[in-house]
């Protein structure tokens, strides 16, 4: 330490360094103890109390002997007699007190084990109709449990609920507890020809126990083949013994055909030739599944009310193909298929709304009649159908399925189109100006078309950015050997096409191509190396044909509603398609088409609110004004309602 | 089986117990056809034992709960008798005891490459390799003996039939020959491990509608 001392003893200062001359006249050593802690933790110190220390002058004073005292331990002992040992001698006196036992005797308790009665609820269900082979009793459990096992395929069981309507217990559990659909269909008489999908299984399972169902998958997914499986079942279980499928007229061979792949047992009828055949045969017994279109059933409506004892033909179940046809209720088609007489009604449909919400009360009428109301807000209506309704889209089952990727072609019109679009756009306001609110919605929609043919093609020259771009898109699409569907809305603009690209070897589908030819038009799109375009109306080829065989799109007009124009881009990204399908999309800018395609968004909007719970626009299709406004003229003050697709 | 005898009227039990922390135990009883269709299903209201039934019956009070309360009352609601009786419940087990049928615990099904017959980890079993019940004593070759804990109840042999793996009590080790006999060609396909989850499922449901 190097704490130097600078005050000791009793205040006295000291001086370390100043010669002391005088000798103390007493000198003590003091010891310091060190501190345990603080600023005087130090070692031991020494030091004198006086002035500078000599040690010449150090001495210790010699201490004093201790004092020793001696002390004597030896103390005397007497005893004394405490009569003690005598009293131990002496015997005790022992004194007795009797207690009476007043209380009962002791007693045995019974704990009685009953056997406790146990209430049971029992349910018999009927012997199922049929009966497996003796040497088949391994149904598809095994079948598909083999292939599982064998590490070819993953083993899922999909099992039937019952729907919310189905109230009785009795009704609930016997859907409960039916074997999974893997088991039932892998079975050797109801042999598939493909394996599938785990999502086709739930759409089946979906179906099965329902009496009013949607069927509302994305265009692709295989909706015909999971009808036509879950009526199958139906059948095979007796549920249902008489089935009218009611289709678009193009897609009746397609349904033939199809039930022809994945129910070969199941005898068909379809319904066609003069009135006196149809009417054979409706009334024909024991036919189990008829097939007719929606005009022969408007055609044959009075047949149908009176059967033949002028009671009305009945049917287990009616399925509506593409029952967007119904979405209008006033509609004649709505009415006619409304009042055929069924107990089970079903809808399949890609675009259960395609305008408005209203799409959708057309066909629960059908379905479940007031069920819905128009006036019922998107949000509330999706949570009211959720168990009638089943949507998938291929994003969210099929992961697997190659990519869609839409090409937008924002493309200028041609010097020529444009002044004769500028021309028809100031005359056709001008006109409707002058008209004020005599103007009707039918002059605006004339006015709108009249533009859209424009932005085809120049009606004076015939010149087109659209079909520059479409043939130099089209060098590619057939140097690559692959195949192109071009959608139009008009046939006149598909026959001005067609001439145009000869040179791809174009092939035309649409309302003037008769039903006999259809068939083997496809056939040839897909069969001849030289045929790499087919140009299609949104009328005709828009539903139910698979053409995964194409990997191009082209839309060279719009449609009126974005539900349209996904079923024209899904005849080619579905199921089967082997590669990525490009879609482009041609739009003129600054014209009618852009303004009617910010419109389209908002319907698509309005689509995503009511089948996923979104919040959406509280517009609701394109109303009077709204089609006014694409002119910035004003509305005529009327009533607001829908325009229904043309 | 014999041929030619109308297979819809053959039919397998499945019985269950499901224990519910609130309510109780539920017996759920399935009869099913061998195509898997139900023909019957019974299910008990939720019973819950007494204190004197937890303390006299000790160790065995879910024995008693399981076969001889709940698995005999099921099955003496149901109209179709049986060719043989599965479980998922080992105390289960005991209601062999009470009935003239096979009874047979059924085992879960595991990963190919895990199946080596040697049970679970729940069950200690003996593995009979093939008819023969000698085959079961301990100083065969091929046999895994393991010793049951203390109170762990009866030690269990496993076979397998067709896909599935069963446990049977040692000493009634005959009935394995009576479950191949009875189920016949059947037994190579049929899965006896998922009816019990539709047995659950009902007996949810059944509960719910009681609510």
């Amino acid at each position: 330490m190097n704490r130097q001392p600078d005050r000791v003893g009793n205040g006295i200062q000291s001086s370390w360094h100043s010669p002391c001359a005088v000798r103390p006249a007493a000198q003590t050593a003091v010891f310091q103890k060190p501190e345990a802690s603080g600023e005087r933790q130090t070692e031991s110190a020494c030091y004198f109390v006086g002035r500078e220390p000599s040690s010449e002058l150090f001495h210790w004073e010699q201490p004093l002997a201790p004092e020793v005292v001696s002390h004597d331990f030896c103390f005397t002992t007497e005893s004394l007699i405490t009569g003690w040992n005598r009293a131990l001698k002496r015997p005790m006196a022992i004194e007795v007190t009797t207690v009476p036992l007043n209380t009962a005797a002791p007693r045995a308790i019974q704990i009685p084990i009953r056997r406790t009665s146990i209430r049971v609820r029992s349910f018999d269900f009927p012997e199922p109709i049929e009966t497996p082979r003796t040497d088949q009793t391994s149904t598809a459990v095994s079948q598909v449990q083999s292939q599982a096992a064998g590490g070819t395929l993953k083993l899922n069981a999909t099992r039937i609920r019952p729907p919310q309507d189905v109230i009785k217990l009795e009704d609930r559990l016997q859907y409960l507890l039916q074997p999974p659909l893997e088991a039932l269909l892998s079975n050797r008489e109801l042999a598939m020809p493909f394996q599938p999908f785990p999502f086709q299984f739930e759409g089946v399972a979906f179906l099965y126990p329902r009496h009013a169902a949607i069927l509302a998958d994305e265009m692709g997914l295989g909706k015909t083949m999971q009808a036509i499986t879950t009526i199958r079942l139906l059948l095979r279980r007796g549920e249902i013994r008489s089935i009218l499928m009611v289709c678009p007229k193009p897609l009746v061979t397609n349904w033939q055909r199809e039930f022809h792949l994945w129910a070969p047992e199941v005898p068909t009828l379809t319904i066609e030739g003069d009135q006196t055949r149809r009417a054979w045969q409706w009334r024909l017994p024991d036919v189990p599944l008829r097939i007719a279109n929606y005009e022969v059933v408007i055609r044959d409506r009075e047949i149908l009310a009176r059967g033949e004892d002028d009671r009305p033909i009945s049917f287990d179940l009616v399925v509506l193909d593409e029952s967007q046809r119904i979405k209008n209720r006033g509609s004649t088609t709505s009415e006619v298929v409304r009042g055929l007489s069924r107990r089970r009604s079903w809808a399949l449909t890609g675009t259960p709304v395609e305008n408005s919400a209203e799409d959708l009360v057309g066909i629960f009428e059908f379905l479940a009649p007031g069920f819905l109301s128009p006036e019922m807000k998107p949000r509330k209506m999706g949570r009211t159908i959720s168990d009638y309704v089943l949507r998938r889209t291929k994003e969210q089952v099929l992961t697997e399925l190659p990519p869609k990727m839409f090409r937008d072609a924002d493309l200028e019109l041609t010097p020529e189109q444009r002044e004769t679009y500028r021309l028809a756009e100031e005359e056709g306001i001008f006109r409707l100006t002058e008209m004020g609110e005599g103007a009707t919605i039918q002059h605006v929609f004339e006015l709108v078309l009249r533009l859209k043919q424009i932005c085809n093609f120049d009606t004076a020259t015939g010149a087109s950015s659209k079909l520059e771009r479409l043939e130099a898109d089209l060098e590619e699409v057939a140097g690559s050997g692959r195949k192109a569907i071009v959608f139009s809305q008009w046939v006149s603009t598909i026959k001005r096409l067609s001439k145009a690209l000869r040179r791809f070897g174009p092939l035309e589908y649409h309302g003037q191509i008769p039903s006999s030819r259809r068939d083997g038009v496809i056939r040839q799109f897909r069969e001849e190396h030289s045929a790499h375009v087919i140009l299609m109306s949104y009328g005709a080829g828009a539903v139910g044909l698979n053409l995964q065989f194409a990997n191009y799109v082209f839309l060279f007009d719009r449609w009126w509603n974005p539900a349209v124009e996904d079923q024209a881009i899904n005849r080619a990204h579905r199921i089967g398609t082997s590669g990525p399908t490009t879609v482009t999309r041609f739009l003129s800018l600054d014209t009618i088409e852009e303004r009617i395609d910010h419109v389209l968004q908002e319907k698509r909007e309005l689509f995503d609110t009511i089948f996923s719970g979104a919040k959406g626009p509280g517009k609701l299709g394109l109303t009077h004004n709204e089609l006014f406004g694409l002119f910035a003229i004003p509305g005529p003050g009327r009533r607001s309602s829908t325009i229904r697709a043309a | 089986m014999e041929s030619g005898k109308n297979i819809s009227k053959l039919a397998i039990g499945f019985l269950t117990v499901m224990d519910h922390p609130q309510h109780g135990l539920f017996g759920g009883y399935l009869v099913l056809n061998l195509a898997g269709r139900p023909l019957e299903f019974h299910c008990t209201a939720p019973i819950k034992p007494n204190r004197a039934q937890q303390i006299l019956y000790g160790p065995t009070l879910e024995s008693f709960l399981y076969g001889e309360q709940i698995g005999s009352t099921l099955l003496g609601h149901a109209k179709t008798s049986p060719l043989v009786v599965c479980t998922d419940r080992e105390p289960v087990l005991s209601l062999r005891d009470l009935i003239d049928l096979p009874v047979a615990l059924v085992l879960p099904p595991v990963e190919p490459e895990e199946f080596n017959g040697t049970g679970s980890d729940a069950h200690p079993t003996v593995t009979l390799p093939n008819d023969d019940c000698q085959a079961g004593k301990p100083d065969v070759p091929r046999v895994l003996r393991v010793d049951a804990p203390h109170g762990r109840g009866p030690r269990l042999i496993t076979f397998e039939l067709g896909r599935n793996r069963l446990a049977l009590p040692q000493q009634k080790c005959d009935d394995r020959k009576r479950f191949s006999e009875r189920l016949g060609e059947a037994a190579a396909s049929l899965d006896l491990w998922e009816p019990f989850t539709r047995i659950r499922e009902a007996i949810e449901e059944a509960q719910q509608a009681a609510r």
